[in-house]
C-alpha cells in the first residue's frame, strides 16, 4: 500500500513537469502551427546552461535564474527569427524536419560545450524527506510539482486577461482574421517561442534538480510528445490532465511490470502509449477533431 | 521529362526509356565501368563506397515513403535495425545461407513498417512523426533487452555474406553486392514513381481526401508505401550487419533517422536522383569530418574543446539540415537540374 502511495505520489509530480514542458509544445502548435520536435533538445541544452551559471560561473541561485530565462527568452527569439521564420506558410513536413535538424544542431552544441556526460545542479529545494501517509516522498518532487501548477495558473490567467495573452489565443484560432485586425502575427510566433523555451528552462532546471543532468533529459522531452499526443494536440487543459497519467502510467508501470517484462519498461511506456491512442483515439482526449474539406 | 532540343519521340517505348540519348548512354556505360572496375583503384575509399552504398538503399526506401507517398517517418534507422537482427539470427542462430536471411530482412522490416504505419490511415504530419519515432524507440528497447535472442548491449558478431559457396569477405567483394543492389533499388525505384502505384502515393502526397475521392484506397496504397520503404530499409539493415560484421543496439540511433530525412531533404524530395545525392553528400561529410577535419585540428597547436570531436559532426549536420531547408528546399537533385538545362542551352542562355 506504501508502495502504490509512492509511486502514485512521485508519478503525479513529475507528471505535472510533463505537462509544463509540454505546455510549450502546445503553445507553439496553436499559434503558429509549427510541431516543435526539439523540445527535449531545448530542455537538455537549457538545464546546461543552468548549470554553466551556477556552478561553472558560480552566480547566486536568484541571479542564475533571472540570467537562465533571459538566455531562455532570447534563444526563443532566435529560433523563431532566424529558423522558422523564412518557413512560414511551408509545408507541415518541411516544419516538423527543420526543428529535427534543430534538434541535431542543439544536440551537437550541448556535447561541444560540455562534454561530461553527467552533471548535478546545486541543491535548489531542501532535502528533507516529508510524510504522506505510509510514503516518503523527497520534497524536490513536491516543488516541481507546486511550481508546475503556479505557471499553469499564471498562463491560463496571461492568456485570459492579457491583451498579448489573448492576441495569441485569437492567433491560434484564425491567423488571417487576426492579421486583419492589424494584429502583428509574426511578434505572436516570437512570443510563442519564447513561451515554449521558457517553459522548457523551467521544466529542465525542476527535472534535473530531481535526477541530476543527462542525456535523459531529451527522453524528458519525447515524453511531452505523448503528453501531448494524448491530451490533444491545441488543448492547454489536455496537457495539464495528461502530463500526470503519463507520470502515473510510467511510475506504475516501472514498479509493477518491470517483474514480469525487462528492466527499463518505464523508457517505452509513453511510447507505447502514443500507439495505442493512435490506434483507438488520434486526437487524444480534449484535441479538437480536425475536419477536412477538399 | 525534358529532353535535349533535337529529340524526339515517335513511339510510346521512346517517351518511356529512361536511357534516350547517345550521350545518355555514353555516360551509362562509363559509369558502369567506373563501378565495376572500382576496387582496382579506389583503394581506401571502397568502405567508403560501400558505406554510402547502404545508405543510399535506406535512403530510396525512405524517399518513397517520405518523398513521393508524403508520409513521414522518423523510425527509419529503427526499420534497419529490425532488418540487420532478422538477418544476423537467420544466418548465425539458424544457420540459413545469406540470401535467404537478406530478403527475409527485408519482408520482416516492411512488416514491422507495415504495424507502425497503421496509425496514418487515421492522422498525418506530426503524430505520423511521433508514431514512427515512438516506433524507433520501441524496437530498439525490445532489441536491448530480449537479451537471449539479440545479444542485447553486447551485440552480436556477423559473419560475412556468402552466396553459394563464394564468401565475401573484403570491400572489394562485397562493393559489387551492395553496388548491384543498390542500382537495382534505384532502377526499381524509378520505374515505381511512373507506376499506377507510385502515382497513387503522389497522389496521396499531394492531397489525400481528393485522392480518395478519385478511387484511391488510402489504407491499401499507404501501407503498401510503408511496407516498400521499411523493405528497402530491412535490406540496408541485413547488408550493414553482414558488412560491419558487428551489430548491437547502439548502432541504430534516433539521430541516424533524422540524418536519413535530412538526406532525401538534402538531395531533394521526390526524386530519384535526390536519395543518391542527399546520401553521398552526407556520406563524405562524415567521412572527411572524422577522418581529416578533425585529426588535422586536433594534431595542430589549436587548443580544442574536449567535445569538440563528438559534438561538431552533430552540428554540422544539423545546421545543414536547417540550411537546405531555408535556402534549396528542393534539394540537390533541382540544382541538377538546373544544371542540365543550362549546359543543354549553353551558349545561348534562352
Amino acid at each position: 500500500m506504501a508502495e502504490l502511495l509512492q509511486f502514485t505520489i512521485t508519478g503525479l509530480t513529475v507528471g505535472m513537469v510533463y505537462a509544463l514542458i509540454a505546455l510549450g509544445f502546445v503553445l507553439v502548435w496553436k499559434s503558429s502551427g509549427v510541431a516543435n520536435l526539439a523540445l527535449g533538445q531545448l530542455v537538455l541544452l537549457s538545464s546546461w546552461f543552468t548549470y554553466g551559471m551556477l556552478v561553472q560561473a558560480g552566480l547566486p541561485i536568484w541571479a542564475g535564474f533571472i540570467v537562465v530565462i533571459i538566455f531562455a527568452v532570447l534563444l526563443g527569439w532566435l529560433i523563431e527569427r532566424f529558423i522558422l521564420r523564412p518557413l512560414i506558410a511551408q509545408p507541415i513536413l518541411s516544419l516538423i524536419t527543420i526543428t529535427l535538424g534543430l534538434a541535431y544542431f542543439i544536440e551537437g552544441l550541448v556535447v561541444f560545450i560540455w562534454p561530461a556526460s553527467v552533471a548535478a545542479l546545486p541543491r535548489l529545494f531542501p532535502v528533507e524527506p516529508f510524510h504522506i501517509g505510509p510514503a516518503v516522498v523527497s520534497q524536490q518532487y513536491l516543488w516541481a510539482a507546486i511550481i508546475s501548477l503556479a505557471l499553469f495558473g499564471l498562463l491560463s490567467l496571461f492568456f485570459r486577461y492579457h491583451r498579448m495573452g489573448i492576441a495569441m489565443r485569437a492567433t491560434a484560432d484564425d491567423q488571417r482574421a487576426v492579421q486583419a485586425c492589424g494584429i502583428p502575427v509574426t511578434r505572436i510566433f516570437s512570443r510563442s517561442w519564447m513561451f515554449a523555451c521558457v517553459l522548457a528552462a523551467v521544466g529542465g532546471v525542476l527535472m534535473s534538480s530531481i535526477g541530476g543532468i543527462t542525456f535523459g533529459l531529451v527522453g524528458t522531452g519525447l515524453k511531452a510528445f505523448s503528453v501531448v499526443i494524448l491530451g490533444g494536440l491545441d488543448s492547454f487543459l489536455g496537457a495539464m490532465i495528461a502530463g500526470p497519467i503519463i507520470g502515473l502510467a510510467e511510475n506504475l508501470g516501472e514498479g509493477y511490470l518491470t517483474p514480469l517484462t525487462w528492466p527499463g519498461v518505464r523508457e517505452v511506456i509513453p511510447f507505447i502509449i502514443i500507439i495505442i491512442v493512435m490506434f483507438v483515439k488520434p486526437y487524444g482526449l480534449f484535441g479538437e477533431e480536425r475536419i477536412e474539406r477538399i | 521529362m525534358d529532353l535535349p532540343a533535337g529529340t524526339r519521340n515517335y513511339t510510346y517505348a521512346q517517351d518511356m526509356a529512361i536511357f534516350r540519348t547517345k550521350t545518355h548512354w555514353t555516360l551509362l556505360i562509363g559509369l558502369l565501368v567506373v563501378l565495376c572496375t572500382a576496387p582496382l583503384w579506389w583503394g581506401n575509399w571502397l568502405s567508403v563506397a560501400n558505406l554510402i552504398g547502404i545508405t543510399i538503399i535506406a535512403a530510396t526506401g525512405l524517399n518513397i515513403l517520405t518523398g513521393y507517398c508524403g508520409q513521414l517517418s522518423i523510425g527509419h534507422a529503427g526499420f534497419m535495425a529490425v532488418g540487420a537482427y532478422t538477418s544476423a539470427i537467420l544466418t548465425e542462430r539458424l544457420g540459413l545461407p545469406f540470401p535467404v536471411g537478406l530478403i527475409s530482412a527485408g519482408v520482416a522490416a516492411g512488416l514491422v513498417g507495415m504495424i507502425f504505419g497503421m496509425p496514418s490511415l487515421r492522422v498525418k504530419g506530426f503524430y505520423l512523426a511521433i508514431a514512427t519515432i515512438a516506433a524507433q524507440f520501441i524496437i530498439i528497447w525490445v532489441i536491448k533487452h530480449w537479451t537471449d535472442v539479440t545479444g542485447g548491449h553486447m551485440g552480436m558478431s556477423v559473419s560475412a555474406p556468402a552466396l553459394g559457396g563464394l564468401v565475401l569477405k573484403s570491400n572489394a567483394s562485397q562493393f559489387y553486392l551492395i553496388g548491384s543492389i543498390a542500382v537495382l533499388s534505384i532502377f526499381f525505384a524509378k520505374n515505381l514513381a511512373r507506376t499506377r502505384v507510385g502515382r497513387a502515393f503522389v497522389a496521396i502526397r499531394d492531397n489525400d481526401l481528393a485522392a480518395e475521392v478519385m478511387g484511391i484506397n488510402l489504407f491499401r496504397y499507404k501501407l503498401i508505401a510503408f511496407f516498400i520503404g521499411c523493405f528497402f530499409a530491412g535490406i540496408a539493415g541485413s547488408l550493414f550487419a553482414h558488412w560491419a560484421r558487428f551489430i548491437s543496439d547502439e548502432f541504430f540511433p534516433l539521430t541516424d533517422s533524422i540524418l536519413y530525412i535530412g538526406m532525401i531533404i538534402i538531395g531533394g524530395l521526390g526524386t530519384t536522383t535526390g536519395p543518391i545525392f542527399g546520401a553521398i553528400f552526407i556520406g563524405l561529410i562524415k567521412h572527411s569530418l572524422t577522418h581529416y577535419l578533425v585529426p588535422t585540428l586536433e594534431s595542430s597547436a589549436i587548443a580544442l574543446p574536449a567535445g569538440f570531436a563528438s559534438g561538431l559532426a552533430p552540428m554540422v549536420f544539423g545546421l545543414i539540415i536547417i540550411l537546405f531547408l531555408i535556402l534549396e528546399p528542393r534539394g540537390l537533385a533541382h540544382r541538377w537540374q538546373l544544371f542540365k538545362a543550362a549546359y543543354r542551352l549553353w551558349p545561348f542562355s534562352y
